[in-house]
């Protein structure tokens, strides 16, 4: 997978650089907009990570430049703004998803991933954890053939953790995609809810499944090596 | 009334400026009728007194000088008309006096003997009578040429005089309180007048707040003082404005500046407690360290919230919405938040409570009312839910029974960073932000938020937003999520 970072501030670009590489991206790296936009412009690339604010050519810029010329690069953008007009101006220039700063890598590397446009076929109608399954369609979940009841917000971030298995899911980008932005400052619910979870999922089993990382969120399975 | 206005004082100073010029010109009337009046009787007395002396004059030439009392009484009756005839000889013998008037208003055998008969010019002068009364004399003196010599005098009561001239004192003081009246009423109308101008800046004014900074007054194009309070005003105004936009601007540059620092902090703890070589101990305090990363982004990003709401974002996502039941779904997702504590929430009213605005952002006010209301809440208390239509206005009521506001604290709470107990709520994670959200977002929909409380007893939070009618019912979206039926979740 190819992958084309755009951002002047060299410091985010080397963590997130750093963070790439060691899931094994294919990464180059444009420190300006100009060089960004010759690079785009030139070979083809699967994602292209796009910063807003860059010399040269703007981020907006390259991204109507890209899609101008037909390229097809799922393009993620790093903003530092996020008022809705800004938005709205960023998928109308053709951007697929946006990220604000500052956003936690595992973030980036979610939506990273989801840009990514798998096969149809590897889209599986169960989801496995070690002796976790989670049905898809039926909303079933059963921990060692046993079945296990959940409300259905439970089941909503087991299926969101499960999804992501073996990765940290910050509090943040779990309220957002379990309930809504509305309830971003609201991380404790988190905290409740994976606590109700726990005692349904994990404590009748002796192999603990969700594990608090802590300052960096959830995560469940174990852990990929880096 | 309200004796330091304007208004009052104006109307006051307007009808005194009347009385006091109603007084003035009644008392020169009042003069010059007395003086006038007072004249003319001297005057008709002077000229009887006269005539009398020419009558008398004759006579004697005749030798009848007997015979002037009939004369007189023929031609003048003074008795019948109230008038006094007097001659004197020389030698102070009456020779004719006339009878007393038909009224009896004065008693002509009772005045005083003439005095300076010797005088060869005529006078006139008042004489007192009894008590007040007065009687104007006129004196006439003769020398016939026979040389014998008299003194004719001519009198009239001045009662008649002195009733005219209360008669006029009673019209001046009846039409006193009438122009005073008139002079209210009339101040009243004008000064209203003069005043509505004012009373217009002021309500253009009134409506000018932190959010509409940009609107200006109405400039009167009267030249004078109004002209110069409107643009005077509109100047203040534009001040504000600017010092408002600074600090707005200030905000969000600095909750922008934050960011990529933030961001780099963040990146570079994640990517080190990733590394496998890290002891357990070093992890977790990276982890504390990254929890305080946490915290500041969410500053940061609830300032930067509060700036674009102050600033008038964009209503661009506005929407017409159920409020309650949007409120009915938002509490039911925090269902298990208030479980957690054995509280208990309880959802009162009716559904088809329409209001305006951006749903997310007002899910929102929901949210941090609740989540509010929980946090100071002991286990087990209660916390209501109330959305109801009141006098065109959506009202949304959160209580609870929890630990209360002490009421000098009360004013505070929708300031920034303002916490009631600041050990408690830095234990639960809040950045202090909450609240002022809530107010700016209200505001922001035209809106507003109260709070009441009783220390130990609860609190009571009120949000009043713009009633509007409801959505036709194909137009609502059949799609969305919280239409499901309410399950616990």
């Amino acid at each position: 997978m190819r992958v084309l970072l755009v951002e002047d501030d060299r410091k985010v670009a080397d963590f997130v650089a750093r963070g790439l590489r060691a899931e094994r991206y294919n990464l180059d790296v444009a420190y300006d907009g100009t060089v960004g936009w010759e690079m785009a412009s030139s070979s083809p690339y699967d994602v292209i990570i796009l910063d807003l604010m860059l010399p040269g050519i703007n981020g907006v810029e390259v991204l109507r430049r890209l899609r101008a010329r037909g390229g097809t690069a799922a393009v993620l953008v790093l903003t530092a703004r996020d008022s809705t007009a800004d938005k709205v101006e960023l998928f109308e220039a053709g951007a697929d998803d946006y990220l604000t700063k500052p956003f936690a890598f595992a973030e980036l590397l979610v939506r990273v991933k989801a840009l990514i446009r798998r096969p149809p076929a590897e889209r599986a109608h169960v989801l496995r954890v070690d002796d976790l399954e989670l049905d898809l369609l039926t909303q079933q979940v059963k921990r060692a053939g046993k079945r296990v009841d959940l409300t259905s917000k439970e089941y909503s971030l087991l299926e969101y953790l499960a999804a992501h298995a073996g990765q940290v899911l910050s509090r943040t980008m779990i309220v957002e995609h379990v309930w809504d932005e509305s309830f971003e400052n609201l991380t404790n619910i988190v905290d409740v809810y994976v606590r109700y979870l726990r005692t349904k999922v994990d404590d009748p089993f002796p192999t603990k499944l969700i594990h608090t990382v802590r300052g960096a969120g959830y995560s469940i399975g174990e852990a990929k090596e880096p | 009334m309200n004796t330091r206005s304007l208004k009052f004082q104006l109307i006051a100073w307007y009808a005194g400026l009347m009385a006091a010029c109603l007084a003035l010109l009644g008392a020169v009337t009042y003069w010059a009728l007395q003086d006038s009046l007072i004249g003319a009787l001297r005057e008709s007395q002077l000229r009887r007194a006269r005539q009398v002396a020419q009558l008398l004059n004759d006579e004697v030439a005749h030798g009848r000088e007997t015979q002037v009392e009939g004369q007189i009484e023929s031609r003048y009756a003074p008795g019948l008309n109230g008038r006094l005839i007097r001659i004197t000889r020389r030698d102070g013998a009456v020779l004719y006096l006339s009878s007393a008037p038909r009224d009896q208003s004065f008693d002509p055998a009772a005045l005083p003997p003439p005095i300076g008969s010797d005088s060869q010019m005529e006078t006139a002068g008042e004489v007192p009578l009894l008590g007040s009364r007065k009687i104007l004399l006129a004196a006439h003196p003769l020398q016939t040429p026979g040389g014998a010599r008299y003194l004719v005098e001519a009198g009239a009561p001045m009662d008649e005089v002195q009733a005219e001239l209360r008669h006029w004192l009673m019209v001046l003081l009846g039409m006193l309180p009438v122009v005073a009246a008139v002079a209210v009423g009339g101040g009243y109308v004008l000064v209203k007048r003069a005043l509505s101008a004012v009373d217009r800046i002021a309500i253009s004014a009134e409506r000018i707040s932190s959010y509409n900074l940009s609107e200006r007054l109405p400039v009167a194009q009267t030249g004078d003082e109004l002209e110069r309070l409107s643009v005077a005003l509109n100047r203040m105004i534009e001040r504000l404005d600017a010092a408002f936009q600074h600090s707005r601007r200030f905000v969000a540059d600095a909750s922008h500046e934050l960011r990529t620092p933030l961001t780099i902090i963040r990146g570079e703890i994640e990517s080190l407690v990733k590394s496998a070589e890290l002891k357990d101990e070093w992890r977790d305090r990276l982890g504390g360290a990254l929890e305080e990363v946490d915290r500041l982004a969410s500053i940061v990003e609830g300032l930067f919230a509060i700036s674009r709401l102050d600033a008038g974002e964009a209503a661009a996502e506005w929407v017409r919405f159920d409020l309650a039941q949007l409120a009915t779904s938002t509490a039911d997702q925090m269902g298990l938040l208030a479980e957690d504590k054995k509280i208990a929430v309880t959802c009162v009213g009716s559904l088809g409570i329409w209001v305006e605005g951006d749903r997310a952002r007002l899910k929102q006010v929901v949210v941090n009312l609740l989540d509010n209301a929980i946090k100071y809440t002991p286990d087990g208390g209660a916390v209501s839910l109330e959305v109801k239509a009141e006098n065109g206005l959506a009202i949304l009521e959160v209580a609870d029974n929890g630990v209360g506001i002490p009421p000098d604290l009360l004013p505070r709470v929708f300031e920034r960073f303002f916490r009631v107990d600041e050990a408690r709520s830095r234990e639960r994670g809040g950045a202090g932000l909450g609240l002022s959200i809530v107010k700016s977002i209200c505001a922001a929909h035209r809106g507003r938020v109260r709070v009441s409380s009783e220390p130990g007893r609860g609190s009571r939070f009120r949000v009043e937003l713009p009633l509007v009618a409801p959505m036709a019912k194909e137009n609502q979206e059949p799609n969305n999520r919280e239409h499901q039926p309410a399950q616990r979740s």
